[in-house]
């Protein structure tokens, strides 16, 4: 019986525990103090989080001690601050010292007592928020406008006396925007925005912070409404400023449609190309020879002829092949155009080679046409003396029983002497003019390009012919107008002879073309070499004669020259004769001429159809 | 015969005593800036003498706040310091005022030599402290706390917004990192502002002064314990305690400020 006492208390124990244990009463648990808060650093609260209750009514009691006091004390105010808080007021706050807090839960099961907890309120300053928040948009005179904010520090906190200096922080956005423009505003209490987007609402809030402390929670949100940016003035100017854009492009569009070729030239001119002066391209293409020249100028002959120079000419003897070198000056008044002959490859160049042909073509250009190209370019050695004068024979005693051929290579209708060098003048005018000069009928005028054939046909019969001589002189006397006159006006006809059996009776006289006058007379000097000479020297007898009317024209550009009496040719031959210089014993002349006559053969040159004047001056002597 | 040498050797001994105490006696006058009261001139001068004394004072306390956070995260964490910080600091024995009220109650002279006597009574303590910080720093066997555990709110009271109120109090300067190097600044501006303490003092005062003795500091066997753990707690409550103080003269300057050139309206 006494070993089941023992048990049984315990048993009786555990029993009532038991039941304690299922009513759920226990002592409380431990409280924890979560923090304490000064908001002027005079005054401060501490709160705390109670534990388990233990499911029966817990008194909880705040106990404190402070550094270097032995004393403790208790909470003196547990309402102020809220449930589980204990707010200290100012005659229980001390700065500068170290408070040792403790929470002590108690219930009808027990109590607990919380871990200490130190604290010191110098550290723990934490304020409230600013107050009275002033938004403001201002307006200044030439300025732009901006946020004027205002707000004041919280109520409690001395800022004045200087226990607490105040940094504050404000931060604003539009309203619909998610991320806030934060800017630190210092110790003072008002601040300028100036960045803002107008028309839109915008929030701000401000938070302040001790110098030593903890931040502030943001302050009320307060909105403002910012107003539209456009003023009047600046709407007035912008349209202002489009209009007259639109006014300026209208008018640069009206003027480039207007003008709008003669602006582009103005801005980009026109590169001109290669061209003539006076060469028109349509003309040369319709082949129409006498305009194309007339359009380059070409009747402006110089009137001073004396400039002008003597082309050669060569003239080729039918039967020997020899051309004639015939100078031929140019005549300026005719306005001869010669017609454009083929530049056709020439035969030989022996033959048809009288560079000195020169056509209107090229009379523009300075060159020096007149020197003949021949195989030997003998115009220099022709006249030594400078001045000889050759008697000019005449043409159809040379010619006689000899075609003339110009180009004896063959029928070629354009065989013309071309392959001059390109500065050299076309010559087939000059023949052009001598083919004519063969026909002793005039009417037999041909074209230049078939002046070959004609030459076959004209130069016999018109040899044959028995005409007077002087119009056989006259019928040779023709040339070609529109040659380029080298500057040699002495070069002298010369028409070499080269079969004397052919010549006829008659001596051939070589006339040289003195000088041109302005009406288009040709003054003739007999050539006579040294007797001309000496016929100067002696009393500037004056052989001159002066062919100075026009039998008639033919092929456009040749001109039949008459002596101006219209004495019989025959006379004209025998007038140089006559004329000759009255030193000189007539029968002198007549054997000069007979020597001249004989000479031509032995004077020609080997290789050269110029006949020599030092040798027909050998002949005279 | 003995007066006689008496005599020989007193009169020269008279004689510099008498100019060494003129000497000191005209130091002290000379040190005293002509400044009639009420000249506009003065005034101007003394409130920048303030500002420049404010703005020493705040980066000094803002220094010594991170240098204690610092100490903590380094050497205290696990040694529960703060619970055995409560003997109090070497300036305890100077009167100061606890609260706002009796701030505002006593007299600005007053309260400005009290600053000036707790600035002085920091002298020899953060010489020893730079020795100190820079003698543990390179001791070996002196293990950092690793983490950073919370305890205490306080402890936590030097946040990052502290180092920045101190950049832009000193934006010449570059916050010092570390614990030396902070204390070696802190050493550096309390000299400063002792200087232009005196000058505030010399300006208000007119060359009445009363010289006060500083607070000794006895706490330097402690430092120099062969215990380390001795060591690191005196190590601790000198920070603690020059954090405290630093908090202090900051505030009453301020305080001052407000009151003497802006007639309690900041």
């Amino acid at each position: 019986m006494t070993g089941n006492a023992p048990s049984t208390c315990v048993w009786i124990l555990l029993l009532f525990l038991h039941i304690r244990l299922l009513n759920g009463q226990s002592p409380p648990g431990k409280p924890q103090i979560s923090k304490c808060r000064s908001t002027e650093k005079e005054t401060f609260s501490c709160w705390w989080n109670p534990g388990p209750d233990g499911g029966l009514p817990t008194n909880y009691t705040l106990t404190y001690n402070k550094e270097g006091n032995p004393f403790t004390y208790e909470c003196p105010d547990y309402n102020t601050s809220g449930p589980n808080s204990c707010y200290f007021d100012k005659k229980h706050t001390s700065i500068w010292t170290m408070y040792i807090i403790t929470v002590n839960a108690t219930n009808q099961m027990g109590s607990n007592a919380s871990d200490p907890y130190y604290v010191d309120v110098t550290y723990i300053v934490e304020p409230d928020p600013p107050i009275n928040l002033i938004l403001e948009v201002k307006y200044p005179e030439d300025q732009k406008p901006y946020l004027w904010i205002k707000w004041f520090p919280p109520t409690q906190v001395d800022v004045k006396s200087g226990w607490l200096t105040l940094q504050y922080e404000i931060r604003l956005k539009p309203e619909k925007a998610n991320e806030w423009e934060v800017h630190f505003a210092g110790q003072k209490t008002q601040f300028k925005i100036l960045s803002l987007y107008p028309g839109k609402k915008y929030l701000v809030q401000v938070r302040c912070k001790p110098d030593h402390g903890f931040w502030s929670e943001w302050g009320p949100e307060g909105s403002i409404q910012i107003p539209d940016d456009s003023t009047s003035t600046d709407t007035t100017v912008w349209i202002f400023v489009a209009v007259l854009s639109v006014v300026v492009c209208l008018i640069m569009v009206w003027a480039v449609a207007m003008k709008g070729y003669s602006m582009l030239t103005c801005v980009f001119p026109p590169v001109p190309g290669p061209k003539i002066k006076g060469l028109d391209i349509h003309l040369l293409e319709r082949g129409k020879s006498e305009e194309l020249l007339s359009s380059l100028g070409c009747q402006d002959f110089p009137s001073d002829c004396e400039d002008l120079l003597v082309e050669l000419l060569e003239v080729v003897d039918s039967e020997n092949q020899q051309p004639v070198q015939v100078h031929l000056k140019k005549h300026p008044d005719q306005g001869l155009k010669p017609t454009p002959l083929d530049p056709d490859s020439d035969s030989g160049q022996g033959s048809c080679d009288s560079p000195s042909l020169l056509s209107n073509n090229h009379e523009g250009s300075q060159e020096s046409p007149s020197t003949f190209h021949t195989p030997g370019g003998i115009e220099e050695p022709e006249n030594p003396e400078g001045n000889g004068a050759h008697t000019w024979d005449s043409q159809s005693t040379s010619v006689e029983g000899r075609v003339p051929y110009f180009c004896a290579d063959g029928p070629k209708s354009s065989t013309w002497p071309s392959p001059q060098p390109r500065n050299q003048h076309n010559p087939r005018s000059s023949y052009h003019n001598i083919a004519d000069v063969c026909k002793l009928d005039p009417g037999t005028a041909g074209s230049s390009a078939t002046v070959l054939d004609k030459t076959d046909k004209c130069s016999l019969t018109s040899l044959e012919t028995t005409e007077p001589g002087g119009e056989e002189k006259a019928a040779q006397q023709r040339w070609v107008e529109s040659f380029h006159s080298k500057t040699d006006p002495d070069t002298p006809w010369l028409l070499p002879q080269e079969d004397t059996s052919v010549i006829s009776a008659k001596p051939l006289d070589y006339v040289e073309i003195h000088k041109v006058s302005k009406d288009g007379a040709l003054s003739l000097f007999p050539k006579q070499e040294e007797n001309g000479n000496q016929t100067e020297k002696a009393g500037g007898l004056k052989t001159r004669m002066e062919y100075s009317k026009v039998a008639r024209v033919m092929e456009s550009s040749i001109l039949v020259l008459v002596q101006d009496p219209p004495a019989p040719d025959l006379a004209l031959f025998e007038e140089p004769a006559e004329e000759a210089p009255p030193s000189l014993p007539h029968n002198q002349e007549e054997k000069d001429l007979a020597a001249f006559a004989m000479t031509p053969s032995n004077c020609r040159l080997a290789g050269l159809d110029y006949l020599d004047p030092a040798c027909l001056k050998h002949s005279f002597q | 015969m003995d007066n006689k040498g008496l005599s020989l050797t007193g009169g020269p001994f008279l004689l510099v005593l008498v100019l060494v105490s003129s000497l000191l006696l005209c130091k002290n006058v000379a040190s005293m800036p002509p400044c009639p009261s009420g000249a506009v001139n003065c005034e101007v001068a003394l409130g920048d003498l303030f500002d420049h004394a404010v703005i020493l004072s705040h980066y000094i306390h803002n220094l010594s706040s991170e240098m204690f956070s610092e100490f903590n995260k380094q050497y205290a964490q696990d040694r529960w310091f703060f619970t055995r910080a409560i003997n109090g600091c070497h300036t305890s024995s100077i009167p100061t005022p606890e609260d706002k009220e009796q701030a505002q109650n006593m007299h600005h002279e007053d309260l400005l030599n009290l600053v000036l006597r707790v600035l002085s009574s920091w002298n020899e303590p953060l010489y020893h402290l730079v020795t100190e910080v820079r003698a543990i720093q390179e001791a070996p066997g002196i293990q950092e706390a690793p983490g950073t555990q919370e305890t205490f709110a306080m402890q936590e009271a030097f946040s990052t917004q502290e180092t920045l109120s101190t950049q832009e109090a000193l934006r010449t300067q570059e916050t010092p990192n570390g614990i030396l190097s902070r204390a070696i600044e802190i050493e550096d501006r309390n000299k400063q502002l002792l200087e232009g303490m005196e000058k505030i003092i010399n300006r208000v005062q007119h060359g009445v002064r009363r010289i006060e003795a500083p607070s000794p500091w006895l706490g330097l066997p402690f430092l120099q314990e062969a215990d380390k753990d001795t060591r690191l707690f005196a190590l601790y409550e000198l920070i603690h305690c020059l954090r405290r103080d630093s908090h202090k003269i900051d505030n009453y300057l301020k305080l001052l400020k407000c009151r003497i050139i802006y007639d309690s309206n900041c």
